[in-house]
Protein backbone atom coordinates (compact mmCIF):
# COMPACT_ATOMS: atom_id res chain seq x y z
CA UNK A 1 0.00 0.00 0.00
CA UNK A 2 2.80 2.70 0.84
CA UNK A 3 4.59 1.64 -2.11
CA UNK A 4 1.80 2.09 -4.26
CA UNK A 5 1.39 5.78 -2.60
CA UNK A 6 5.04 6.59 -3.55
CA UNK A 7 4.72 5.77 -7.32
CA UNK A 8 1.83 6.75 -7.87
CA UNK A 9 2.04 10.27 -5.93
CA UNK A 10 1.66 12.46 -8.73
CA UNK A 11 -1.43 11.01 -10.54
CA UNK A 12 -3.33 11.27 -7.33
CA UNK A 13 -2.24 15.44 -7.12
CA UNK A 14 -2.64 15.97 -10.75
CA UNK A 15 -2.33 19.63 -10.28
CA UNK A 16 1.19 19.09 -7.56
CA UNK A 17 4.33 20.69 -9.49
CA UNK A 18 7.38 18.71 -7.77
CA UNK A 19 9.61 20.35 -5.56
CA UNK A 20 12.97 20.26 -5.68
CA UNK A 21 13.80 17.49 -3.94
CA UNK A 22 11.28 15.59 -5.25
CA UNK A 23 12.72 15.73 -8.94
CA UNK A 24 15.92 13.63 -10.12
CA UNK A 25 19.26 14.87 -9.51
CA UNK A 26 20.22 16.53 -12.32
CA UNK A 27 17.32 18.80 -11.60
CA UNK A 28 18.78 20.04 -8.07
CA UNK A 29 22.36 20.43 -9.47
CA UNK A 30 20.31 23.50 -11.46
CA UNK A 31 19.57 25.02 -7.86
CA UNK A 32 22.99 24.38 -6.65
CA UNK A 33 25.06 26.71 -8.52
CA UNK A 34 22.75 29.27 -7.18
CA UNK A 35 22.70 28.83 -3.30
CA UNK A 36 26.65 28.31 -4.02
CA UNK A 37 26.77 31.99 -5.02
CA UNK A 38 24.00 33.55 -2.67
CA UNK A 39 25.99 31.10 0.57
CA UNK A 40 29.61 32.84 -0.68
CA UNK A 41 27.97 36.01 -0.65
CA UNK A 42 26.65 35.62 2.74
CA UNK A 43 30.01 34.62 3.90
CA UNK A 44 32.10 37.10 2.64
CA UNK A 45 29.70 39.87 4.25
CA UNK A 46 30.03 37.83 7.80
CA UNK A 47 33.53 38.08 7.28
CA UNK A 48 34.22 41.18 7.04
CA UNK A 49 32.52 42.12 10.30
CA UNK A 50 34.66 39.38 12.23
CA UNK A 51 37.92 41.74 13.70
CA UNK A 52 41.32 40.62 12.82
CA UNK A 53 41.95 37.92 14.77
CA UNK A 54 45.25 38.08 16.73
CA UNK A 55 48.04 35.37 16.88
CA UNK A 56 48.27 33.40 19.78
CA UNK A 57 52.20 34.18 21.32
CA UNK A 58 54.15 33.63 23.79
CA UNK A 59 56.37 35.53 26.02
CA UNK A 60 59.27 33.74 27.17
CA UNK A 61 61.19 34.78 30.14
CA UNK A 62 64.75 34.00 30.93
CA UNK A 63 66.51 35.41 34.11
CA UNK A 64 66.95 34.55 37.71
CA UNK A 65 65.03 34.72 40.96
CA UNK A 66 64.03 38.61 40.68
CA UNK A 67 61.95 37.67 38.23
CA UNK A 68 61.16 34.06 38.50
CA UNK A 69 57.94 32.17 40.15
CA UNK A 70 57.89 31.64 43.57
CA UNK A 71 55.68 28.69 45.85
CA UNK A 72 53.31 30.54 48.23
CA UNK A 73 55.35 28.75 50.66
CA UNK A 74 57.56 31.51 50.47
CA UNK A 75 55.06 34.34 50.48
CA UNK A 76 55.42 37.01 50.25
CA UNK A 77 58.70 36.37 48.20
CA UNK A 78 57.35 37.21 45.01
CA UNK A 79 59.07 37.34 41.11
CA UNK A 80 58.59 40.49 38.81
CA UNK A 81 57.75 38.15 36.51
CA UNK A 82 54.30 36.67 38.38
CA UNK A 83 52.48 40.22 38.20
CA UNK A 84 53.58 40.70 35.03
CA UNK A 85 51.30 37.63 33.57
CA UNK A 86 48.76 39.25 34.72
CA UNK A 87 48.23 42.44 32.49
CA UNK A 88 47.70 41.02 28.83
CA UNK A 89 44.95 39.82 26.96
CA UNK A 90 44.09 36.03 26.22
CA UNK A 91 45.84 36.25 22.89
CA UNK A 92 49.40 36.01 24.99
CA UNK A 93 50.75 32.64 27.17
CA UNK A 94 53.90 33.96 29.57
CA UNK A 95 55.67 31.42 30.12
CA UNK A 96 58.49 32.26 32.58
CA UNK A 97 61.24 29.95 32.79
CA UNK A 98 63.52 32.10 34.86
CA UNK A 99 65.14 30.01 37.74
CA UNK A 100 66.87 31.37 41.16
CA UNK A 101 70.67 31.98 41.65
CA UNK A 102 71.24 30.99 37.59
CA UNK A 103 73.56 32.88 35.74
CA UNK A 104 73.50 33.22 31.74
CA UNK A 105 76.46 30.31 32.34
CA UNK A 106 74.62 27.80 34.70
CA UNK A 107 70.94 28.56 32.77
CA UNK A 108 73.05 27.71 29.52
CA UNK A 109 74.81 24.64 31.02
CA UNK A 110 72.06 23.42 32.87
CA UNK A 111 69.83 23.11 29.50
CA UNK A 112 67.01 25.63 30.63
CA UNK A 113 67.87 27.09 27.34
CA UNK A 114 67.65 24.72 24.58
CA UNK A 115 64.26 23.51 25.30
CA UNK A 116 62.56 27.05 24.77
CA UNK A 117 64.61 27.53 21.27
CA UNK A 118 63.18 24.26 20.67
CA UNK A 119 59.38 25.81 21.50
CA UNK A 120 59.38 29.18 20.31
CA UNK A 121 57.20 29.68 17.69
CA UNK A 122 57.56 32.77 14.90
CA UNK A 123 56.26 36.16 16.48
CA UNK A 124 57.00 35.28 20.03
CA UNK A 125 59.16 37.42 22.53
CA UNK A 126 62.14 36.32 25.15
CA UNK A 127 62.77 38.49 27.78
CA UNK A 128 66.01 38.29 29.19
CA UNK A 129 66.81 39.30 32.34
CA UNK A 130 70.49 38.13 34.05
CA UNK A 131 73.36 39.77 35.74
CA UNK A 132 72.71 39.19 39.65
CA UNK A 133 74.26 35.84 39.39
CA UNK A 134 76.71 36.60 36.73
CA UNK A 135 78.37 39.13 38.33
CA UNK A 136 78.69 37.46 41.98
CA UNK A 137 82.34 36.84 41.78
CA UNK A 138 82.27 35.62 45.20
CA UNK A 139 79.64 32.54 43.71
CA UNK A 140 81.93 30.83 41.42
CA UNK A 141 79.63 28.26 40.44
CA UNK A 142 77.29 30.92 39.16
CA UNK A 143 80.24 34.07 38.13
CA UNK A 144 80.08 34.78 34.83
CA UNK A 145 82.65 37.04 33.07
CA UNK A 146 81.71 39.76 31.60
CA UNK A 147 82.86 38.39 28.29
CA UNK A 148 81.40 34.95 28.76
CA UNK A 149 78.15 37.36 29.68
CA UNK A 150 78.32 38.92 26.73
CA UNK A 151 78.33 35.93 24.71
CA UNK A 152 75.74 34.21 26.31
CA UNK A 153 73.30 37.45 25.97
CA UNK A 154 74.25 37.11 21.95
CA UNK A 155 73.65 33.58 21.82
CA UNK A 156 70.42 34.02 23.18
CA UNK A 157 69.48 36.58 20.69
CA UNK A 158 71.09 34.87 17.89
CA UNK A 159 68.97 31.81 18.42
CA UNK A 160 65.87 33.56 19.30
CA UNK A 161 65.81 35.22 15.51
CA UNK A 162 67.06 32.00 13.98
CA UNK A 163 63.21 30.89 15.48
CA UNK A 164 62.08 34.10 14.31
CA UNK A 165 61.17 35.28 17.88
CA UNK A 166 61.67 38.46 18.95
CA UNK A 167 64.04 38.78 21.81
CA UNK A 168 64.02 42.08 24.49
CA UNK A 169 67.30 42.42 26.55
CA UNK A 170 66.89 43.57 30.31
CA UNK A 171 69.44 45.20 32.06
CA UNK A 172 68.98 43.32 35.62
CA UNK A 173 66.58 45.49 38.27
CA UNK A 174 68.64 47.21 41.01
CA UNK A 175 69.67 46.08 44.06
CA UNK A 176 68.42 48.54 46.79
CA UNK A 177 71.29 50.44 47.84
CA UNK A 178 71.55 54.15 49.21
CA UNK A 179 74.37 56.33 50.02
CA UNK A 180 74.39 58.27 53.08
CA UNK A 181 72.85 61.14 51.44
CA UNK A 182 69.85 59.05 50.77
CA UNK A 183 70.74 58.37 46.76
CA UNK A 184 69.99 55.23 45.41
CA UNK A 185 72.59 53.50 43.75
CA UNK A 186 73.78 52.14 40.58
CA UNK A 187 74.08 48.06 41.53
CA UNK A 188 75.40 46.53 38.71
CA UNK A 189 77.59 49.34 36.55
CA UNK A 190 79.11 46.28 34.27
CA UNK A 191 77.06 44.40 33.63
CA UNK A 192 74.20 46.46 32.97
CA UNK A 193 76.55 48.28 30.14
CA UNK A 194 76.94 44.96 28.76
CA UNK A 195 73.75 44.38 28.12
CA UNK A 196 73.54 47.98 26.70
CA UNK A 197 76.39 47.20 23.96
CA UNK A 198 74.89 43.88 23.10
CA UNK A 199 71.92 45.61 22.57
CA UNK A 200 73.01 48.71 20.28
CA UNK A 201 75.37 45.90 18.19
CA UNK A 202 72.58 43.70 17.54
CA UNK A 203 69.92 46.36 17.48
CA UNK A 204 67.71 44.61 20.17
CA UNK A 205 64.73 46.17 21.93
CA UNK A 206 66.15 47.27 24.94
CA UNK A 207 64.54 47.95 28.44
CA UNK A 208 66.42 49.60 30.86
CA UNK A 209 64.96 47.81 34.28
CA UNK A 210 68.69 48.97 35.90
CA UNK A 211 68.09 52.88 35.67
CA UNK A 212 63.88 52.58 36.39
CA UNK A 213 64.37 50.70 39.47
CA UNK A 214 66.81 53.07 40.39
CA UNK A 215 64.48 55.95 39.68
CA UNK A 216 61.74 53.94 41.37
CA UNK A 217 63.34 53.55 44.83
CA UNK A 218 64.96 57.19 44.45
CA UNK A 219 61.38 57.64 44.61
CA UNK A 220 60.50 55.80 47.54
CA UNK A 221 63.32 56.91 49.52
CA UNK A 222 65.50 55.04 51.82
CA UNK A 223 63.62 53.92 54.50
CA UNK A 224 60.33 53.35 52.15
CA UNK A 225 61.91 51.26 49.90
CA UNK A 226 62.04 48.83 52.10
CA UNK A 227 58.66 47.97 51.35
CA UNK A 228 59.30 46.76 47.97
CA UNK A 229 61.43 44.46 49.06
CA UNK A 230 61.68 41.24 51.34
CA UNK A 231 62.03 43.39 54.59
CA UNK A 232 60.26 41.12 57.36
CA UNK A 233 60.29 41.56 61.32
CA UNK A 234 60.74 38.51 63.39
CA UNK A 235 57.40 37.15 63.59
CA UNK A 236 55.76 39.45 62.03
CA UNK A 237 55.23 36.34 59.12
CA UNK A 238 54.62 32.73 59.81
CA UNK A 239 57.17 31.62 56.76
CA UNK A 240 60.20 33.71 57.74
CA UNK A 241 60.07 33.38 61.55
CA UNK A 242 63.58 34.83 61.80
CA UNK A 243 62.95 38.10 60.19
CA UNK A 244 64.34 38.84 57.01
CA UNK A 245 66.45 41.91 55.28
CA UNK A 246 67.07 41.32 51.94
CA UNK A 247 67.56 44.18 49.51
CA UNK A 248 67.58 42.05 46.30
CA UNK A 249 64.47 40.40 46.35
CA UNK A 250 61.00 41.63 45.76
CA UNK A 251 57.62 41.43 48.08
CA UNK A 252 54.37 41.28 45.80
CA UNK A 253 54.68 44.87 46.30
CA UNK A 254 57.54 45.70 44.64
CA UNK A 255 57.23 42.67 41.90
CA UNK A 256 54.15 44.32 40.97
CA UNK A 257 55.77 47.89 40.70
CA UNK A 258 59.00 45.86 38.71
CA UNK A 259 56.39 44.28 36.33
CA UNK A 260 54.52 47.98 36.01
CA UNK A 261 57.95 49.08 34.87
CA UNK A 262 58.60 46.27 32.29
CA UNK A 263 54.90 46.88 30.76
CA UNK A 264 56.31 50.59 30.48
CA UNK A 265 59.31 49.92 29.06
CA UNK A 266 57.45 47.62 26.24
CA UNK A 267 55.13 50.57 25.39
CA UNK A 268 57.68 53.12 25.03
CA UNK A 269 59.16 50.22 22.50
CA UNK A 270 56.30 50.36 20.69
CA UNK A 271 56.46 46.33 20.42
CA UNK A 272 53.70 44.66 18.69
CA UNK A 273 53.19 43.42 22.07
CA UNK A 274 52.46 46.45 23.76
CA UNK A 275 48.81 46.27 22.07
CA UNK A 276 48.12 42.82 24.16
CA UNK A 277 48.30 44.60 27.29
CA UNK A 278 45.03 44.87 28.82
CA UNK A 279 42.91 48.17 28.36
CA UNK A 280 41.41 48.34 31.93
CA UNK A 281 37.96 50.25 32.54
CA UNK A 282 38.41 50.88 36.07
CA UNK A 283 37.77 54.80 37.12
CA UNK A 284 40.32 57.05 39.19
CA UNK A 285 38.82 56.63 41.85
CA UNK B 1 52.90 -24.92 65.10
CA UNK B 2 53.81 -22.58 66.83
CA UNK B 3 57.56 -22.78 67.31
CA UNK B 4 59.41 -20.16 70.26
CA UNK B 5 61.20 -18.69 67.26
CA UNK B 6 58.01 -17.30 66.35
CA UNK B 7 56.56 -16.30 69.33
CA UNK B 8 59.64 -14.64 69.88
CA UNK B 9 59.23 -12.58 66.47
CA UNK B 10 55.87 -12.02 67.14
CA UNK B 11 56.92 -10.20 70.59
CA UNK B 12 59.66 -8.28 68.98
CA UNK B 13 56.92 -7.61 66.13
CA UNK B 14 55.02 -5.72 68.50
CA UNK B 15 57.41 -3.85 70.31
CA UNK B 16 58.36 -2.53 67.41
CA UNK B 17 54.10 -1.21 66.07
CA UNK B 18 54.22 0.03 70.05
CA UNK B 19 57.69 2.04 69.41
CA UNK B 20 56.50 3.39 65.89
CA UNK B 21 53.03 4.60 67.24
CA UNK B 22 54.84 6.30 69.63
CA UNK B 23 56.82 8.25 67.05
CA UNK B 24 53.34 8.82 64.99
CA UNK B 25 52.13 12.77 66.03
CA UNK B 26 48.54 13.36 67.43
CA UNK B 27 46.24 13.62 63.82
CA UNK B 28 45.37 17.10 63.60
CA UNK B 29 41.43 17.28 62.65
CA UNK B 30 40.92 18.88 58.55
CA UNK B 31 39.14 21.95 59.40
CA UNK B 32 37.69 24.93 57.15
CA UNK B 33 38.31 28.61 58.15
CA UNK B 34 35.02 30.21 55.93
CA UNK B 35 35.68 34.25 55.82
CA UNK B 36 32.11 36.39 55.65
CA UNK B 37 32.61 39.70 54.97
CA UNK B 38 32.95 43.06 52.40
CA UNK B 39 35.18 43.92 49.61
CA UNK B 40 38.20 44.82 51.91
CA UNK B 41 38.24 41.21 52.70
CA UNK B 42 37.33 39.48 49.30
CA UNK B 43 39.46 37.13 46.85
CA UNK B 44 39.28 39.60 43.37
CA UNK B 45 39.44 38.88 39.52
CA UNK B 46 42.67 39.34 38.10
CA UNK B 47 41.31 42.30 35.98
CA UNK B 48 40.86 44.32 39.18
CA UNK B 49 44.48 43.73 40.72
CA UNK B 50 45.79 45.41 42.65
CA UNK B 51 43.44 45.83 44.33
CA UNK B 52 43.46 42.90 47.16
CA UNK B 53 41.36 41.55 50.11
CA UNK B 54 43.10 40.49 53.04
CA UNK B 55 41.57 36.80 52.94
CA UNK B 56 43.96 36.74 49.66
CA UNK B 57 47.21 36.63 51.84
CA UNK B 58 45.42 35.25 54.87
CA UNK B 59 45.32 32.12 52.64
CA UNK B 60 48.97 31.63 52.57
CA UNK B 61 49.72 31.23 56.66
CA UNK B 62 48.01 27.79 57.16
CA UNK B 63 49.49 23.96 57.55
CA UNK B 64 47.93 21.81 54.98
CA UNK B 65 44.70 21.01 57.61
CA UNK B 66 43.25 23.93 57.16
CA UNK B 67 41.09 25.19 54.11
CA UNK B 68 40.67 28.88 53.73
CA UNK B 69 36.89 29.51 52.21
CA UNK B 70 36.80 32.79 51.29
CA UNK B 71 33.05 33.44 50.83
CA UNK B 72 33.13 37.42 51.33
CA UNK B 73 31.94 39.88 48.23
CA UNK B 74 32.30 43.10 47.09
CA UNK B 75 29.61 45.47 48.42
CA UNK B 76 27.68 42.89 50.80
CA UNK B 77 26.29 44.20 53.84
CA UNK B 78 25.47 41.59 56.82
CA UNK B 79 21.97 42.64 55.22
CA UNK B 80 22.30 41.49 51.95
CA UNK B 81 24.87 38.75 52.52
CA UNK B 82 22.40 37.42 53.52
CA UNK B 83 19.57 38.31 51.88
CA UNK B 84 21.46 37.01 48.38
CA UNK B 85 21.84 33.35 50.27
CA UNK B 86 25.69 33.62 50.61
CA UNK B 87 25.10 32.59 54.03
CA UNK B 88 22.77 29.80 54.54
CA UNK B 89 25.18 27.68 52.63
CA UNK B 90 27.93 28.62 54.98
CA UNK B 91 25.86 27.05 57.60
CA UNK B 92 24.50 23.99 55.87
CA UNK B 93 28.34 22.94 54.71
CA UNK B 94 29.51 24.13 58.87
CA UNK B 95 31.23 21.07 60.59
CA UNK B 96 32.38 20.61 64.72
CA UNK B 97 35.78 22.77 64.86
CA UNK B 98 35.35 24.83 61.75
CA UNK B 99 35.71 28.87 62.11
CA UNK B 100 33.83 31.46 60.92
CA UNK B 101 35.69 34.99 60.57
CA UNK B 102 32.62 37.58 60.35
CA UNK B 103 33.96 41.43 59.53
CA UNK B 104 31.07 43.65 58.20
CA UNK B 105 30.32 47.22 58.49
CA UNK B 106 31.49 49.04 55.75
CA UNK B 107 28.59 48.59 53.46
CA UNK B 108 26.10 48.53 56.30
CA UNK B 109 26.67 51.83 57.77
CA UNK B 110 26.31 54.35 54.89
CA UNK B 111 23.05 55.24 54.76
CA UNK B 112 23.23 56.55 51.17
CA UNK B 113 24.46 52.42 50.13
CA UNK B 114 21.29 50.20 49.23
CA UNK B 115 22.99 47.59 51.16
CA UNK B 116 22.50 50.31 54.20
CA UNK B 117 21.58 47.96 57.60
CA UNK B 118 20.28 49.50 60.57
CA UNK B 119 22.29 49.82 63.91
CA UNK B 120 19.74 47.26 65.30
CA UNK B 121 19.94 45.38 62.58
CA UNK B 122 23.51 44.89 62.16
CA UNK B 123 23.45 43.92 65.55
CA UNK B 124 20.74 40.97 65.30
CA UNK B 125 22.61 39.97 62.06
CA UNK B 126 25.85 39.91 63.91
CA UNK B 127 24.01 37.16 66.44
CA UNK B 128 22.74 35.78 63.75
CA UNK B 129 25.53 34.59 62.35
CA UNK B 130 27.38 33.56 65.70
CA UNK B 131 24.42 31.39 67.07
CA UNK B 132 23.82 29.63 63.87
CA UNK B 133 27.76 28.79 63.26
CA UNK B 134 27.38 27.26 66.83
CA UNK B 135 24.51 25.32 66.47
CA UNK B 136 26.86 23.74 64.10
CA UNK B 137 29.65 23.33 66.65
CA UNK B 138 31.72 25.92 64.43
CA UNK B 139 33.95 28.81 66.16
CA UNK B 140 32.55 32.25 65.34
CA UNK B 141 35.47 35.23 65.70
CA UNK B 142 33.78 38.58 65.55
CA UNK B 143 36.45 41.02 63.93
CA UNK B 144 35.69 44.79 63.39
CA UNK B 145 36.22 46.33 60.31
CA UNK B 146 39.14 47.65 58.96
CA UNK B 147 40.38 50.72 59.19
CA UNK B 148 39.86 53.51 56.02
CA UNK B 149 42.70 55.28 55.45
CA UNK B 150 41.44 59.20 56.48
CA UNK B 151 43.38 61.90 58.33
CA UNK B 152 42.30 64.61 59.82
CA UNK B 153 44.74 68.38 59.10
CA UNK B 154 47.49 67.49 61.99
CA UNK B 155 48.14 63.77 60.32
CA UNK B 156 46.36 61.88 62.71
CA UNK B 157 44.06 59.02 61.79
CA UNK B 158 40.30 59.57 61.98
CA UNK B 159 37.48 57.06 63.30
CA UNK B 160 35.56 55.78 60.30
CA UNK B 161 33.56 53.22 62.12
CA UNK B 162 32.62 53.99 65.84
CA UNK B 163 29.13 53.06 65.83
CA UNK B 164 29.05 49.92 63.91
CA UNK B 165 32.95 49.04 65.35
CA UNK B 166 31.15 49.47 68.67
CA UNK B 167 27.88 47.08 67.81
CA UNK B 168 30.74 44.28 66.91
CA UNK B 169 32.21 44.69 70.37
CA UNK B 170 29.16 44.67 72.32
CA UNK B 171 27.79 41.60 70.34
CA UNK B 172 31.48 39.89 71.08
CA UNK B 173 30.79 40.77 75.01
CA UNK B 174 27.48 39.73 75.22
CA UNK B 175 28.04 36.43 73.30
CA UNK B 176 31.26 35.52 74.42
CA UNK B 177 33.29 35.61 70.96
CA UNK B 178 36.44 35.64 70.28
CA UNK B 179 37.17 39.57 68.82
CA UNK B 180 40.09 41.01 66.68
CA UNK B 181 39.69 44.74 67.20
CA UNK B 182 41.17 44.85 63.49
CA UNK B 183 39.86 48.85 63.28
CA UNK B 184 41.66 49.96 66.19
CA UNK B 185 44.89 48.10 64.75
CA UNK B 186 44.50 48.37 61.64
CA UNK B 187 44.26 52.74 62.58
CA UNK B 188 47.67 52.01 64.39
CA UNK B 189 49.54 50.46 61.40
CA UNK B 190 48.45 53.01 59.09
CA UNK B 191 49.05 56.04 61.92
CA UNK B 192 52.21 54.26 62.20
CA UNK B 193 53.21 54.70 58.18
CA UNK B 194 51.24 58.27 58.34
CA UNK B 195 49.54 60.48 55.89
CA UNK B 196 51.94 59.78 52.72
CA UNK B 197 53.62 56.63 53.06
CA UNK B 198 50.52 54.83 54.17
CA UNK B 199 48.73 55.59 50.42
CA UNK B 200 51.01 52.54 49.59
CA UNK B 201 48.67 49.74 52.10
CA UNK B 202 46.07 50.98 49.89
CA UNK B 203 45.26 50.85 45.91
CA UNK B 204 46.73 54.36 45.19
CA UNK B 205 47.78 54.09 41.43
CA UNK B 206 48.94 57.09 38.75
CA UNK B 207 47.79 57.48 35.78
CA UNK B 208 49.51 55.05 32.97
CA UNK B 209 51.21 53.38 35.61
CA UNK B 210 48.83 50.28 35.70
CA UNK B 211 47.07 48.88 32.85
CA UNK B 212 44.37 48.03 34.93
CA UNK B 213 43.97 51.44 36.10
CA UNK B 214 44.94 53.75 33.18
CA UNK B 215 43.70 57.00 34.77
CA UNK B 216 45.24 56.00 38.00
CA UNK B 217 42.96 55.17 41.55
CA UNK B 218 43.18 57.13 44.70
CA UNK B 219 41.25 54.50 47.10
CA UNK B 220 41.24 54.84 50.63
CA UNK B 221 39.28 52.06 51.28
CA UNK B 222 40.66 48.88 49.48
CA UNK B 223 44.42 47.61 49.78
CA UNK B 224 47.49 46.99 47.61
CA UNK B 225 49.13 43.72 48.45
CA UNK B 226 51.11 45.50 50.79
CA UNK B 227 48.31 46.92 52.74
CA UNK B 228 46.41 43.24 52.65
CA UNK B 229 49.17 41.35 53.98
CA UNK B 230 49.79 43.64 56.52
CA UNK B 231 45.77 43.45 57.81
CA UNK B 232 46.11 39.67 57.16
CA UNK B 233 49.32 39.90 59.41
CA UNK B 234 47.29 41.53 62.13
CA UNK B 235 44.57 39.17 62.34
CA UNK B 236 46.99 36.09 62.01
CA UNK B 237 48.34 37.42 65.05
CA UNK B 238 45.28 38.22 66.84
CA UNK B 239 44.64 34.44 66.11
CA UNK B 240 47.67 33.51 68.45
CA UNK B 241 46.80 35.94 71.15
CA UNK B 242 43.80 34.47 71.11
CA UNK B 243 45.03 30.89 71.93
CA UNK B 244 42.27 29.83 69.66
CA UNK B 245 42.91 26.35 68.71
CA UNK B 246 43.55 27.77 65.10
CA UNK B 247 46.66 28.87 66.04
CA UNK B 248 47.90 25.86 66.40
CA UNK B 249 47.52 25.00 62.53
CA UNK B 250 49.37 27.90 61.86
CA UNK B 251 52.67 26.94 59.59
CA UNK B 252 55.77 26.28 61.24
CA UNK B 253 58.48 27.09 58.62
CA UNK B 254 62.15 26.09 59.49
CA UNK B 255 63.38 29.16 58.29
CA UNK B 256 67.32 28.86 56.95
CA UNK B 257 69.69 32.00 57.87
CA UNK B 258 70.35 34.39 55.71
CA UNK B 259 74.36 34.01 53.89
Amino acid sequence: MTKLNRNFKFLRNPGHVPLPWERGWGEAFKYKSLFKNISLITLITLISFIPPIKKKTSIWMIGDSTMCLYDSSRFPLTGWGMPFAEYFDSTVTVENKAKGGRSTRTFIAENRWQPIVDNLSNGDYVLIQFGHNDESESYPDRYTPPEDYRKNLVKFIIESRDKKAIPVLLTPVSRRKFDSAGNALETHAVYSKVVHEVADQYKVSLIDLDQMSIALLQEYGPENSKLLFMQLEPGENPDYPLGIHDNTHFNAHGARHVAELVLEGMKNLHLALADRIIKGKFKSK
Amino acid sequence: MITNTDKGWRKKGLAIVLLLMSFALPQKNKITVYLIGDSTMADKEVIAYPETGWGMPFHYFFDSTVTVDNRAKNGRSTRSFIAEDRWQPVVDNLREGDYVLIQFGHNDEVPTKKTYTTLGNFTANLEKFVNESRSKKAIPVLITPVARRKFDSTGKIEETHAAYTQLVKDVAVKLHVPLIDLDKESQELVQQFGPETSKYLYNYLAPGENPHYPEGRSDDTHFSELGARKMAEIVLHDIKNLHLELADHIRVVKQKEKK
